[in-house]
C-alpha cells in the first residue's frame, strides 16, 4: 500500500502549488491595486496640474475685478432707495441748486422692466427733476457711476413752458439688488 | 532522529513529515538498492543451512566471484547475540568490498514440507490468487486447518503436468530464522545500509535449476531425487519434463527414509509412470550414496544417473542452489513450462519469510521516494518560479512608485479643485454682475447721445424725448435680449432737415451716430459693431401748419412758428439674446 502517496501529493505539491498560488495571486492583486492606484494618482495629478494652471489663470482673471466686485458687492448690500437719495443729496451739494431741483422720488418695490426679465431681484425708482439739460446730465453721470446698479428704463425730457433754460425730466430706473 | 513510526498512526502532515525525514536522513532516495530484491543486488551473502551444517559464501555480482563466507553454525542463525557479532562482521566486510548494499540470501535446506491445497481449490486458473492467499491468508486455501501462520509461511507450487490430478501443492517452511534475518535487516537500517534478505526453499531452486544438469532433454517420465541430509524430495515430471508431484520423505535420524523405495514404486505406479528414469542429485555432505545401487535392483529397466551438479570451484558440490539462483539467464539444455514458469513466474524463487508487511510499510515505496524526490524538485522550482513571480510584480510595484506622480497626495488635488471651484464660483459672480451692471441703458450717455445729434443753433427744436429700454423675453434661454427705443419729436428748418435728418435716417448716418457717442461717452451699448445688435430708424417730417416766413436773422429758437418743419424720429435699437450685454436670466451664484 502506498501510504504515504496521498501526504505527498497534498505538502509536497498541492499545499505549496496553492501556496504559490496565494502569493502569486497576493503579489497580482497588490500589484494591480497599486497600478490602477498610480493610475488614478496619474488621473488625480492631471487633473490637479490642469486645475493648478486652471486656477492660476483663473486667478489672474479674478483678482483683476476682485476689486470691482467688492466694491459692487458693498453697494449692492445698501438698500436701494436709501442709497440713491443718499447719491442724489451729495451730487445736489456739489451742482448750483438753481439748475437741479428734485422734484419727485417714487421707490417701487415691484420687479418690473429689465428686472423682470431675470430671476436677479430687483427694484424700480422714479424720480422727477426741473433743471437745466447739461446739470441735469451731470447729476445723472454722478448717480450712474456711483450707482452702477440702476439700469435706466424710462426716460423722458421736455422744456418747460415757462422757461427756456429748464426742463421736466423723468426717469425710471431698475436697480439690481443683491 | 525522531523514531519512525507506523504511517498508519500518524496524520497527513505527521506521514509528510516523516517520508521528508527519512528521505533526508537515510539512503532509501539515492540508492536503490532499498527497493531491490537481494537476487539483484551486487554484493549478496549465501547462507545455506542443510541441517549438518551451515554453507556460506559471498557472491559479487560484479565480477561473478564467489568467496568464503562467515563460518556459520545452526547456533549462531539462532542464537541473538551471535547475529550481531555475525551481522558487524559481515557488515564490516561488505564495505571493504565497497559493495552499496548487501543481499543476503537464505537457501533452507534442512526442512521442506508439502501442504495440499483444499480439493474445492482445483482450478487452474485461480492458481495466481491461491498465490497470493497463501502468503496473506494461508488458512483459506489449505487443507490442514492446524496451521499456525506465525510459525510458517507457505507458498504455492504449480503442477504444469498436463493431466495432473491437483493444481498444485503449497511448500512450507518455518519462521524460525525469521529473527535472524529480521536483526540483519534492522542492522542495515540502523547503519543507513541496504541489507536485503530472501529466504528460498533451496529443493525448489534445485527443481527449478535441474536443466542445468540433466543432459539431454528427456523423452519419457522421469523423476528427480533430491537427498538433502535431513530429507529425501522425489520430483515426479511427465514425459514432457513437466512436473506432476512433488513428495518428500523426511529422514527421521536416519541417512535415508526406510520407506523411500516403496515411496517411489508406488507413487511411480500410482502416476501411471512405467519404468521412469530416475536421476539422482546428492545435495549434502555426507549423504547416503548407497541409494543408487539400491535402486538399481526394484527399478531394473529404468535408466538411473548420478547428476553430477558441481557448477564452480569455490562452492560445494552439494549446494548447486547457490550457482543457479545467482545465474538465472544462462540457456538451459532442458525445456519445459515447468522449468520457464519456475524462472519467469518465480514459482521456485518465492520468498517465505519476506520483511513483515508492518515493518514494510513504515518506509515509503520506492514510487512514493522517486515522488518525494520530484515533488522537492518541484516545490523549488515552485519557490524559484514565485520568486520570479513576486520580482515581476516588484518590478511593476517599484516601477509603479518610482513615477512622480506616485508621491502625489491626492488631497492636494481636492484643494486645487475646491479652489478652482471657488474661483469659477467667483468668475461667475463677477461675470454675472458684470453683465448686470454693465452700461447697457444710463441716462447721461442718453443725453449725451441727443446733445451731439441735436446740437443748439442747429436749427431744430426739440420738444419732446422719450426713451425706454425693455426685455426681449423669451422663456427658456440663460440671456434675454432687449429693445431700446427713442422717440423724439419736434421742429426743423429746412437746413436741419437737409443736413440733420436726412442724414440720421440712413443705416450709415445713424451707426456713424452710434459710433461717435460710444467712442465719445464710453458706452458701448451704443457700439453697433459688437454683438449682436441692430440699429434701426424712421424718420417722419411734416410741414409746420403755423410756419410763418420770416428772415433767418429774425427768427428766434423758441419761435414754433419759425420753423417750416415738424419732425418725429424713432431709433429702435434692438440687442439680440447672444449680445454680450443681454441680461442674465438666473440669479447671482
Amino acid at each position: 500500500m502506498h501510504l504515504y502517496r496521498q501526504s505527498i501529493i497534498i505538502f509536497g505539491v498541492v499545499i505549496p502549488l496553492l501556496f504559490a498560488a496565494i502569493i502569486m495571486g497576493v503579489g497580482y492583486v497588490v500589484q494591480s491595486k497599486m497600478v490602477d492606484s498610480a493610475q488614478e494618482k496619474q488621473l488625480a495629478f492631471a487633473a490637479y496640474d490642469r486645475d493648478r494652471n486652471a486656477s492660476n489663470q483663473l486667478e489672474s482673471q479674478v483678482i483683476q475685478k476682485r476689486g470691482d466686485l467688492n466694491r459692487w458687492k458693498e453697494k449692492l448690500n445698501q438698500q436701494t432707495a436709501s442709497a440713491t437719495q443718499i447719491n442724489l443729496r451729495e451730487i445736489y451739494k456739489k451742482l448750483p441748486s438753481k439748475e437741479i431741483q428734485q422734484t419727485a422720488f417714487d421707490p417701487q418695490n415691484s420687479r418690473a422692466g429689465l428686472g423682470s426679465a431675470s430671476a436677479q431681484p430687483s427694484s424700480q425708482i422714479s424720480i422727477r427733476f426741473r433743471g437745466t439739460y447739461r446739470t441735469v446730465q451731470k447729476a445723472f453721470l454722478e448717480l450712474e457711476t456711483q450707482m452702477p446698479q440702476l439700469q435706466l428704463q424710462d426716460f423722458k425730457m421736455e422744456p418747460m413752458s415757462n422757461s427756456a433754460a429748464l426742463m421736466n425730466f423723468q426717469v425710471t430706473y431698475t436697480a439690481w439688488e443683491k | 532522529m525522531a523514531k519512525i513510526q507506523h504511517p498508519e498512526s500518524l496524520n497527513p502532515l505527521q506521514k509528510y513529515r516523516q517520508a521528508g525525514q527519512i528521505f533526508r536522513s537515510t539512503t532509501r532516495a539515492k540508492n536503490p538498492a532499498w527497493f531491490q530484491s537481494a537476487l539483484e543486488l551486487d554484493f549478496q551473502l549465501h547462507i545455506r543451512p542443510d541441517g549438518p551444517g551451515v554453507t556460506s559464501v559471498y557472491y559479487d555480482r560484479r565480477t561473478e566471484k564467489w568467496s568464503d563466507g562467515p563460518k556459520l553454525t545452526e547456533e549462531i542463525l539462532h542464537n541473538e547475540e551471535q547475529t550481531q557479532s555475525l551481522i558487524e562482521d559481515v557488515l564490516k566486510y561488505t564495505h571493504s568490498q565497497k559493495a552499496k548494499s548487501l543481499g543476503i540470501i537464505l537457501h533452507v535446506a534442512d526442512e521442506f514440507a508439502t501442504t495440499d491445497l483444499k480439493p474445492e481449490l482445483d482450478n487452474p486458473g485461480d492458481i495466481s490468487d491461491l498465490r497470493d492467499a497463501a502468503i496473506n491468508e494461508p488458512a483459506s486455501i489449505l487443507e490442514d486447518s492446524s496451521i499456525q501462520v506465525d510459525q510458517a509461511s507457505w507458498r504455492v507450487i504449480p503442477y504444469p503436468a498436463a493431466g495432473s490430478e491437483i493444481i498444485g501443492t503449497t511448500v512450507t517452511l518455518s519462521k524460525s530464522l525469521a529473527p535472524f534475518l529480521s536483526s540483519m535487516r534492522e542492522a542495515g537500517e540502523k547503519t543507513n545500509f541496504p541489507v536485503i534478505t530472501h529466504a528460498l526453499s533451496a529443493p525448489l531452486v534445485t527443481i527449478m535449476g535441474l536443466p542445468k544438469f540433466l543432459k539431454e532433454q528427456p523423452t519419457k517420465p522421469f523423476v528427480t531425487i533430491l537427498q538433502y541430509p535431513w530429507f529425501t524430495i522425489m520430483a515426479f515430471f511427465n514425459e514432457n519434463a513437466d512436473l506432476k508431484l512433488i513428495r518428500t520423505l523426511q529422514h527421521r535420524g536416519v541417512r535415508t527414509a526406510s520407506n523411500f523405495r516403496n515411496a517411489l514404486f508406488t507413487t511411480s505406479a500410482s502416476l501411471e509412470f512405467l519404468d521412469p528414469d530416475l536421476y539422482i542429485l546428492p545435495l549434502g555432505e555426507d549423504i547416503d550414496l548407497a541409494l543408487e545401487p539400491s535402486l538399481h535392483a526394484q527399478f531394473q529397466s529404468s535408466k538411473i544417473e548420478m547428476v553430477e551438479t558441481v557448477t564452480s570451484d569455490a562452492l560445494p558440490p552439494w549446494a548447486p542452489e547457490l550457482a543457479i539462483i545467482t545465474d538465472l539467464d544462462s540457456n538451459d539444455k532442458v525445456q519445459s513450462n515447468t522449468f520457464t514458469s519456475f524462472k519467469e513466474e518465480g514459482w521456485a524463487t518465492q520468498d517465505f519469510i519476506p520483511t513483515p508487511k508492518e515493518v514494510a510499510e513504515i518506509y515509503p515505496r520506492k514510487s512514493e521516494m522517486r515522488f518525494l524526490k520530484l515533488s522537492r524538485i518541484a516545490r523549488v522550482a515552485i519557490i524559484l518560479l514565485t520568486l520570479l513571480g513576486l520580482s515581476y510584480f516588484g518590478l511593476g510595484v517599484l516601477e509603479v512608485i518610482k513615477k512622480p506622480e506616485w508621491s502625489f497626495d491626492p488631497s492636494q488635488a481636492n484643494i486645487t479643485r475646491a479652489r478652482v471651484t471657488k474661483l469659477k464660483a467667483e468668475q461667475k459672480t463677477i461675470e454675472h454682475w458684470e453683465n448686470l451692471l454693465s452700461d447697457r441703458s444710463k441716462a447721461w450717455a442718453n443725453m449725451e447721445s441727443l446733445a451731439r445729434m441735436f446740437p443748439p443753433e442747429d436749427g431744430m427744436l426739440i420738444q419732446k424725448y422719450n426713451y425706454s429700454a425693455k426685455p426681449d423675453i423669451t422663456r427658456g434661454q440663460a440671456k434675454v435680449g432687449f429693445i431700446k427705443s427713442w422717440n423724439i419729436s419736434g421742429m426743423a428748418r429746412f437746413e436741419a432737415v437737409q443736413q440733420r435728418l436726412n442724414k440720421l435716417n440712413t443705416r450709415d448716418g445713424i451707426n456713424s451716430h452710434f459710433t461717435e457717442i460710444a467712442k465719445t461717452t464710453g458706452n458701448s451699448a451704443f457700439n453697433p459693431s459688437i454683438g449682436n445688435r441692430s440699429i434701426s430708424v424712421n424718420i417722419r417730417t411734416r410741414e409746420n401748419n403755423s410756419y410763418r416766413p420770416i428772415p433767418p436773422e429774425e427768427a428766434q429758437m423758441s419761435d414754433e412758428t419759425s420753423y417750416p418743419y415738424t419732425f418725429d424720429l424713432t431709433i429702435t435699437q434692438r440687442f439680440e439674446s447672444d449680445d454680450p450685454m443681454a441680461i442674465n436670466v438666473p440669479k447671482a451664484p
